[in-house]
């Protein structure tokens, strides 16, 4: 969505709300911001209707802050928590069947190439931990086999949190959850060593506890993909509301996580690593 | 009965931790005048995670 598209003309511009005349405004569009920046522009993802002290919508405000281009950004979703705050972002926005948003994300890419065969177009499937992990684990592996240019980025709260909070692949081991009183008895899918080993080209897994870090790895990985090949973001947005903690300590739960299951990691290819040193030489 | 994060401006030292930190956009704005930060109270769903943050104790959840 360039800046040009979004302006309104003037006769037009009197009748339309204060919120869209601020993101015309002082919106995020061309002018290089990051997560550092945040607070002082009108951000891209509105009013939303996730709990309160969500992890998910904290890691999509985080994401859409950290998009190097948001003019030239295309995100994929799927249904979830995640497309609650997503389908109200001022980017460009396609939402997809449950589970198919990298195949969507693959053709989008290919057809955005051949349109705008000058002009760099960041594809990014932002989705949850289920449409990744469970439903559509076949659609994200395929796209990386086939190393599709684009940014795969998963907010994993490890559970189904708008249908009442059934486990997903990538809730812990013996987790107890509304609706899985027994706990769950199998291990979390291994979703970043696949990634791994089947073609991405960097990786990463943060948590929501260090939005800096958090940006900076959107912030590569989405420079990488446009250049090299697919990329891979996992950030950690604990459930307030299905793992019954207060809604204040979502932050000190994804700490907590960060000395443990949630380590920091990153990997990337030897063509993706000189690709993001020219870039900060930039 | 709604709750809303307040400020205590004396405290505050504009460190923006408490901007990224919340999960609902353009509540906290950073206001470059005064180097402090402002809370848009009638939007804000008083979950607290700023509050939990904030290095100076400068901000806490109270009834409106």
């Amino acid at each position: 969505m360039s800046k040009r598209i979004i302006t309104p003309t003037p006769a037009l511009a009197e009748y339309l709300p204060q919120q869209y005349k601020d993101l015309v405004e002082n919106g995020p569009h061309g002018r290089g911001l990051g997560v550092r920046d945040l607070g002082s522009f009108k951000e891209i993802v509105e009013e939303h209707p996730h709990c309160a002290g969500c992890g998910v919508s904290l890691g999509v405000r985080l994401v859409a802050a950290a998009l190097p281009a948001p003019e030239d950004t295309l995100i994929v979703g799927t249904p979830g928590c995640s497309f609650f705050a997503l389908s109200q972002t001022a980017v460009n926005y396609s939402n997809t069947a449950f589970g198919n948003q990298n195949a969507v994300a693959s053709g989008l890419k290919r057809m955005l190439q051949i349109r705008y065969p000058d002009r760099p177009k960041d594809v990014v499937v932002l989705v949850g931990d289920g449409g990744i992990a469970d439903i559509g684990l076949d659609m994200t592996l395929h796209s990386w086999f086939r190393r599709e240019k684009i940014t795969t980025i998963m907010v994993d709260n490890e559970v189904y949190g708008n249908t009442g909070g059934q486990e997903s692949g990538m809730s812990a081991e013996g987790k107890v959850l509304p609706m899985a009183p027994r706990g769950k008895n199998f291990p979390k899918i291994p979703v970043f060593d696949l990634a791994k080993s089947s073609g991405c080209v960097y990786g990463a897994r943060v948590t929501v506890a260090n939005p800096v870090r958090l940006g900076q790895v959107v912030e590569k990985a989405i420079l990488v993909a446009r250049e090299v090949g697919p990329t891979y973001v996992q950030i950690y947005t604990p459930c307030p509301t299905n793992m019954r903690f207060s809604p204040a300590e979502t932050i000190d739960v994804a700490r907590a996580a960060q000395k443990g299951t949630y380590a920091f990691e990153e990997f990337m290819s030897e063509e993706a690593e000189a690709l993001i040193a020219k870039s900060r030489r930039e | 009965m709604y709750y809303a994060a307040k400020l205590t401006e004396e405290k505050c030292t504009g460190c923006k931790i408490c901007i990224m930190s919340c999960p609902d956009p353009n509540v906290i704005a950073f206001v470059c005048a005064s180097k402090k930060v402002k809370i848009d109270e009638g939007r804000c769903k008083g979950c607290g995670l700023c509050v939990s943050v904030c290095p100076k104790d400068a901000l806490n959840v109270s009834q409106l």
